[in-house]
């Protein structure tokens, strides 16, 4: 009788997908019905609850065998943010480029000022504020999704998003740079890196992209199912190459988006929209997102983790608040666009593991102010971003 | 009592419906607030507002003589509207309706009359986000009015196919070349006005209606043509919105010398039996466009909407000369020969890319940046 299976029971990689799934979507709609809280934080919530934080009914090993669906998810956002980058628009709405630069540079300055004000050093700062710049884009997008909003607050929001990204990877891949100089790594590494993290990403997405209208192409115009399946295929492919090839896959995506919608002949890449059928790979993520989070890191670094918070929540609010009517919004839209961006990159998650090989003897305060960090947003960030979509009139209502 | 404000005969106005759309996928999107609210940072005396759904929005010229006057004002529109969408990251287009929206994802425009026709009409209301072409003739009386009214009825069908944009509804190819009169026979007081012979008789009409509490206003009548007293015209409701802001002046030339013939030739021939075949040939265009056949219950012949356009068209030339429109009849002619369609147009684009998507976006190209020449 002890060879029955439930003597020893242990969770495979596939019921831990199960199980994101199915008390992610329950998570969610508690969330929804009970608290009128946006699905995300349901999901996040759940995460919390059942992960190595918690219950353990998730254990690293198991969330590590999920990775993949995870990375899915995060490449699928990246790719679908990239593709809300309209470069014909920026070219006539030069402002909205510029708000985004703007708000982007004052909250890297303010964030590594506070930061080595707060003790850590010059590296692990830069790095941090590197990261504090990016927008999440799978949370700006489901929230999108969720909410049906609609308008110019999302429009401008989903653009500042992806190139709050794109700036955030950038400024981190030199920001890494410096860390490996001043680690005494060779200069090699110092100049090599950052120009093969930047440039090789770059080319990677931009290849993906002329790949994905040429196949496009190829299959011909009825073709929509399998167009839809070859760019699964490809977005998951240029996932993996980005990590084999050691460059930036957050990078690699958002232009790989960014090529097949402002590339001749890429406007069908993507039809249908791939976020419907996204949606379960997303709850993942967010689930898996919420079990990774340790809320113990609070305990030591909740006073910086808010400030950080406090900083990047009121200086996109400032900018876009000053701004707001060159924007063609109100300044009280501008405002509530500002707030909107509120939530961390998810991708900011991948690009933790880069900057703890190269800061040496700093790798541990900054990882725990990260996550102190992580923990507050993740929880904040869609909550607050659904507040200012309904605020600012985006969200249509109920008829 | 409906007062009818007498105008100038043969004057001129059109208002077109257009569609606003997300530079994204080309799905319908709710821009108009945002669109009106940048618009009218400048003053630019154009009389643009809002339409039924928030997807919608629609723009109305002045009182012309002639058709060139008013392809200026509309390229006059025009650029505004381009330049602020451009800001705004949105697209307008032309069409009938839009090919694979859904209608449940609309939403009513916050304005009284438009919330009360959405109770009322459920969701018929969100199903009308359809796009037409409205012109209006001036006329010198209520009676004249009423005559002009059943006179163009008898043309209806020549309006429906040279205005056909309309092909795709809901992601299907509807096999019509307008689907979009589908939306609008859905409601009660759509199709014909009534066979009263005067402006009397019509407003014991009215008044009979009204006192019966079916109707407030002459709004609440949806029918393919009818009297717009506070204007003093003719309102033709029946064509689509067409894909560029040439075929809108044509359409208009059209209407212009048709009126002109039934005023100056004092046409009386209102009879209830012309209108017995009134929703077949109606339908007859909606579905094959020129290649349609036409019924005259009267002559108890049948006609082909092509040939039969070509022959109006041949017989109003000395019209055409009188209001100096011989151009736009040229060209009328000429499309109506080649059978030149918006919708042949947009399935030849579908064909081609096999997407509705990129459908949407050559229509709005078409219309935001289409020559005029």
């Amino acid at each position: 009788m002890s060879q029955l299976p439930w003597h020893s029971l242990s969770l495979n990689p596939l019921a831990a997908f199960g199980i994101l799934l199915t008390l992610g979507v329950i998570g969610g709609q508690i969330a929804n019905r009970a608290g009128r809280l946006p699905a995300i934080t349901g999901y996040v919530l759940t995460g919390l609850i059942i992960g190595p934080a918690s219950l353990h009914l998730l254990n690293q090993e198991l969330l590590s065998a999920a990775d993949l669906f995870v990375n899915l998810a995060l490449g699928l956002a990246l790719f679908e943010s990239g593709r809300r980058v309209d470069l014909h628009w920026l070219r006539v709405e030069r402002t909205l480029l510029l708000t985004t630069l703007c708000y982007c540079l004052a909250v890297f300055a303010a964030l590594c000022a506070l930061l080595l004000q707060g003790g850590l050093g010059w590296q692990a700062s830069s790095m941090m504020a590197a990261l504090g710049m990016a927008t999440s884009p799978i949370v700006i997008l489901e929230m999108l999704r969720e909410t049906r909003a609609e308008g110019q607050v999302s429009e401008r929001l989903t653009t500042a998003t992806a190139l709050s990204s794109v700036l955030s990877v950038i400024v981190f891949a030199i920001a890494l740079s410096s860390a490996h100089l001043q680690n005494q790594h060779s200069t090699e590494d110092a100049i090599l890196s950052p120009a093969w993290l930047i440039l090789g990403s770059c080319l990677l997405g931009l290849l993906a992209g002329l790949l994905a209208i040429a196949l496009n192409r190829w299959l011909g115009s009825q073709q929509r199912q399998r167009q839809t399946v070859l760019l699964f295929g490809l977005i998951a492919l240029l996932v993996g190459l980005s990590v084999m090839l050691n460059v930036l896959p957050s990078l690699a995506l958002l232009v790989f988006g960014l090529a097949t919608r402002n590339l001749r002949g890429g406007h069908t890449v993507s039809e249908p929209g791939l976020l419907s059928s996204s949606h379960f790979f997303f709850v993942a993520f967010f689930v898996a997102a919420g079990a990774q989070l340790a809320p113990q890191a609070l305990a030591s670094h909740w006073p910086l983790a808010l400030a950080y918070l406090l900083l990047r929540s009121a200086i996109p609010m400032l900018c876009w608040w000053l701004l707001a009517p060159q924007n063609c919004l109100s300044r009280q839209r501008g405002l509530w666009l500002g707030l909107a961006l509120n939530p961390l990159s998810g991708g900011s998650a991948m690009l933790l593991g880069m900057s703890t090989l190269a800061l040496g003897a700093d790798a541990s305060a900054f990882s725990g102010s990260m996550m102190a960090v992580f923990v507050i947003s993740e929880l904040a960030g869609p909550l607050l971003t659904h507040l200012a979509l309904r605020r600012a009139g985006d969200i249509p209502s109920e008829d | 009592m409906l007062h009818f404000n007498n105008s100038t005969p043969l004057t001129l106005g059109v208002e077109l419906e257009l569609m606003i759309l997300n530079r994204r996928d080309y799905n319908l999107t709710r821009g108009s607030d945002d669109l009106l609210l940048l618009i009218d940072r400048q003053p630019h005396g154009y009389d643009i507002k809002p339409e039924i759904t928030q997807g919608m929005i629609e723009i109305g010229t002045a009182i012309h003589q002639g058709s060139d006057t008013m392809l200026q004002e509309l390229q006059g529109i025009r650029t505004l509207l381009v330049s602020s969408a451009q800001k705004l990251n949105l697209g307008l287009a032309g069409g009938g309706s839009h090919p694979f929206q859904h209608w449940s994802e609309q939403q009513i425009y916050p304005k009284e009359r438009y919330q009360l026709v959405s109770e009322l009409y459920g969701y018929l209301a969100k199903q009308f986000t359809v796009y037409g072409q409205h012109i209006h003739i001036g006329c010198p009386d209520g009676d004249s009015a009423i005559r002009l009214s059943h006179y163009l009825a008898r043309y209806i069908p020549h309006f429906i196919a040279l205005s056909a944009s309309s092909p795709f509804y809901q992601g299907m190819d509807t096999l019509f070349q307008t689907s979009r009169l589908t939306s609008v026979n859905a409601f009660p007081l759509s199709g014909c006005m009534p066979c009263v012979e005067n402006w009397t008789q019509f407003n014991a009409y009215f008044q009979h209606m009204a006192g019966l509490g079916i109707v407030a206003s002459m709004k609440d009548f949806y029918w393919d043509i009818r009297p717009k007293p506070e204007y003093g015209t003719v309102e033709i409701r029946i064509c689509d919105t067409p894909l560029d802001i040439v075929t809108p002046t044509l359409l208009a030339a059209y209407a212009q010398m048709l009126a002109h013939r039934c005023l100056e030739d004092g046409w009386h021939d209102i009879q209830a039996a012309h209108y017995h075949t009134y929703n077949y040939n109606r339908f007859q265009a909606c579905r094959f466009g020129f290649d349609g056949v036409l019924v005259d219950g009267a002559a108890g012949q049948q006609i082909g909407l092509q040939e039969d356009l070509l022959s109006t068209l041949n017989a109003l030339q000395p019209q055409a000369r009188a209001l100096n429109c011989e151009k736009e009849l040229s060209l009328l002619r000429e499309r109506a020969l080649k059978r030149q369609s918006d919708s042949q147009w947009l399935r030849a684009i579908y064909r081609a890319s096999g997407s509705l998507s990129e459908v949407v976006r050559r229509q709005s190209e078409h219309w935001m940046y289409g020559s005029t020449a």
